[in-house]
């Protein structure tokens, strides 16, 4: 099993709330986002096209970060062919976003969210939003998502790595990641992508598609089907189901 | 060992310099590793002049490691006689380059996952690995000079050290060479610039600080004949970026890369410690071009951070790094040989 993502092109409209969805579910710091764009404009007035391409850690198969890594703190997760990356054994060597051929792992310069571990109350002899989570014995601040937690750290320390994770902790609950969940226009589709019955293994199968960079033998598992063509609003819509997440 | 060095020995303007590097670069390193972040880096060029100052001092370092062992593989009594000496040399530069890339590491208390969990697909591990055995054959080695315990182990240990030591500069040219998606890194051919590189500089650091004399003699035309190869070597490079598809980047190597070596090449017989001590610059620059050019493209969404191509100059507390990593090298090297060159055993042969 090998879970992989297909991102139709011709459905997404470059709204950014995948790249929200995940910036609340995965309480990323500034400056850092799992979820990210690429922008190209391309062509001279008036034939000029622009494309937003959403992007995110490809889980390649081959990946070269897992390859890199001196610590095995980015591994190759078996079960679900997820690449994924344990903080506790992160030396901070950067190796990793070295080795990545697609920009999407990010170093933890400084302490993240700093703010949520404060202990000044807002208002005298109040708690702090940090000190009633903690006097509730919760973890983290109320200000993020404590499920994160479960698979990774809530906040990731200081001197490691983050990267996006397709939302292990929904994986595991049997939920999409948060920006499948998000899309308004049904442009991601997620599932098993070794299984050639799968949701995503069809629409690839149908479409053809192609992952970022694949010259470079990184086998990613985010696919892009269907460049956008505006001919194509006005072909018939999609059936019943393919507009659904895993 | 030496019991007569006083208080005076360290009363002198090189020990004032050593000094001051190491409180402004320590002070500056440990706020980088506990408290935050100082340097020029971001997450599209992470690996900045800290880097360079470790590949640089333990390319150096790799370099003096291979001429100790040739040394005595070859039995070249000018080397011979100045082991102790050398060995100081390579085991100071090589705990300054590990000082300068501490500093780089997210988390230092973490390396105990380097033993207990290493990757053998990782050129990172292998280079730590190597560099740390260069270390203890190093330490073995100066431990035995100074007891004088020589014998059948030397030879051996000389053996050990010249293929670790050549293997670990190797490794480090891998680190970079097995990057695929970098403009300017892909290619097995950076381990062999690194060996050359780590010759270089060794050869300059050992004609810069060791006493006129048979060593010297024997290690100028060397210096000048691996200045010639080094030449040769960048102008394949700079011949094959002139082809190069990668459109507005020149690559790491350039007129100025190269015109440093041409100097040495014809002039280091005239002026050695002069033309010495540039070298060490101009080994210094192909580092950092090297470490720096092929992270200055963006790559995938850093486009929209960081822009398509990064401009990067070093800021103060990197330079206090590079500071740091030297002065750390130059005051092990002294106390090194206020106390354990001064008696320096007199070669048998």
């Amino acid at each position: 099993m090998g879970y992989g993502m297909v991102i139709d092109q011709q459905l997404c409209v470059g709204c950014a709330a995948c790249t929200i969805a995940c910036k609340i579910e995965n309480n990323t710091p500034v400056g850092i986002n799992w979820c990210d764009k690429i922008t190209r404009t391309t062509g001279k007035f008036p034939a000029v096209r622009y494309e937003y391409i959403s992007t995110m850690c490809n889980h390649c198969e081959n990946a070269p970060c897992v390859a890199g890594c001196p610590t095995q703190a980015m591994y190759k997760d078996t079960a679900t062919g997820l690449t994924l990356h344990d903080t506790k054994k992160c030396i901070g060597c950067k190796a990793c976003i070295v080795n990545c051929p697609y920009g999407v792992i990010s170093f933890n310069w400084d302490t993240p969210h700093k703010s949520w571990a404060s202990t000044d109350p807002l208002a005298e002899g109040c708690f702090s939003p940090a000190g009633m989570v903690e006097a509730a014995g919760g973890e983290g601040s109320p200000h993020g998502n404590p499920e994160r937690g479960t698979t990774y750290p809530v906040v990731r320390p200081v001197g490691s790595v983050e990267k996006c994770t397709f939302c292990d902790h929904r994986l595991a609950e049997g939920l999409a990641p948060a920006c499948v969940d998000a899309c308004p226009s049904g442009a991601r589709q997620f599932g098993d992508i070794d299984d050639p019955n799968s949701e995503v293994s069809r629409l690839v199968a149908k479409h053809g598609g192609k992952g970022l960079r694949e010259e470079l033998g990184t086998r990613p598992r985010v696919i892009y089907i269907r460049d956008y063509k505006p001919q194509r609003r006005f072909e018939p819509p999609r059936p019943a189901g393919e507009g659904q997440g895993a | 060992m030496n019991s007569n060095v006083s208080r005076k020995d360290f009363m002198t303007p090189s020990w004032l310099l050593i000094v001051l590097g190491l409180m402004i670069g320590g002070a500056i390193g440990l706020y980088e590793m506990f408290f935050g972040h100082l340097f020029a880096a971001n997450n599209a060029l992470v690996w900045t002049l800290p880097l360079v100052t470790y590949i640089f001092l333990a390319l150096m370092s790799t370099g003096v490691s291979i001429v100790i062992a040739f040394g005595l593989l070859a039995q070249k009594n000018a080397i011979l006689e100045r082991t102790r000496a050398l060995l100081v040399l390579a085991i100071g530069l090589l705990l300054g380059a590990f000082t300068a890339l501490a500093t780089e590491l997210g988390s230092i208390l973490n390396m105990i996952w380097i033993l207990l969990s290493p990757n053998p697909l990782s050129p990172i591990w292998w280079m730590g690995a190597l560099y740390s055995a260069e270390l203890v054959l190093l330490i073995i080695k100066l431990v035995m000079d100074v007891m004088g315990r020589h014998g059948p182990l030397d030879r051996p240990l000389a053996w050990a050290t010249l293929v670790v030591a050549s293997a670990a500069a190797m490794m480090i040219g891998a680190v970079f060479g097995t990057v695929i998606g970098r403009a300017d890194y892909a290619g097995m051919y950076t381990s062999l610039f690194t060996l050359p590189v780590a010759l270089v500089a060794g050869f300059a650091v050992i004609i810069l600080t060791q006493p006129q004399g048979r060593l010297t003699e024997l290690m100028t035309p060397a210096y000048r004949m691996l200045a010639v190869l080094w030449i040769i070597l960048l102008g394949l490079k700079l011949f094959y970026d002139a082809h190069s598809p990668v459109p507005a980047l020149q690559g790491w190597v350039d007129f100025w890369t190269i015109l440093p070596f041409v100097i040495i090449a014809l002039f280091a017989g005239l002026a050695p410690r002069i033309l010495a001590a540039f070298g060490l610059v101009a080994t210094l620059w192909v580092a950092y071009n090297f470490v720096i050019t092929g992270q200055l493209v963006s790559l995938g969404p850093n486009v929209g951070w960081f822009g398509e191509i990064q401009a990067y100059r070093p800021n103060l507390p990197e330079l206090a790094i590079l500071v740091l990593g030297i002065a750390v090298a130059a005051a092990l090297i002294k106390l090194g040989n206020q106390y354990l060159v001064a008696d320096e055993r007199q070669p048998s042969t």
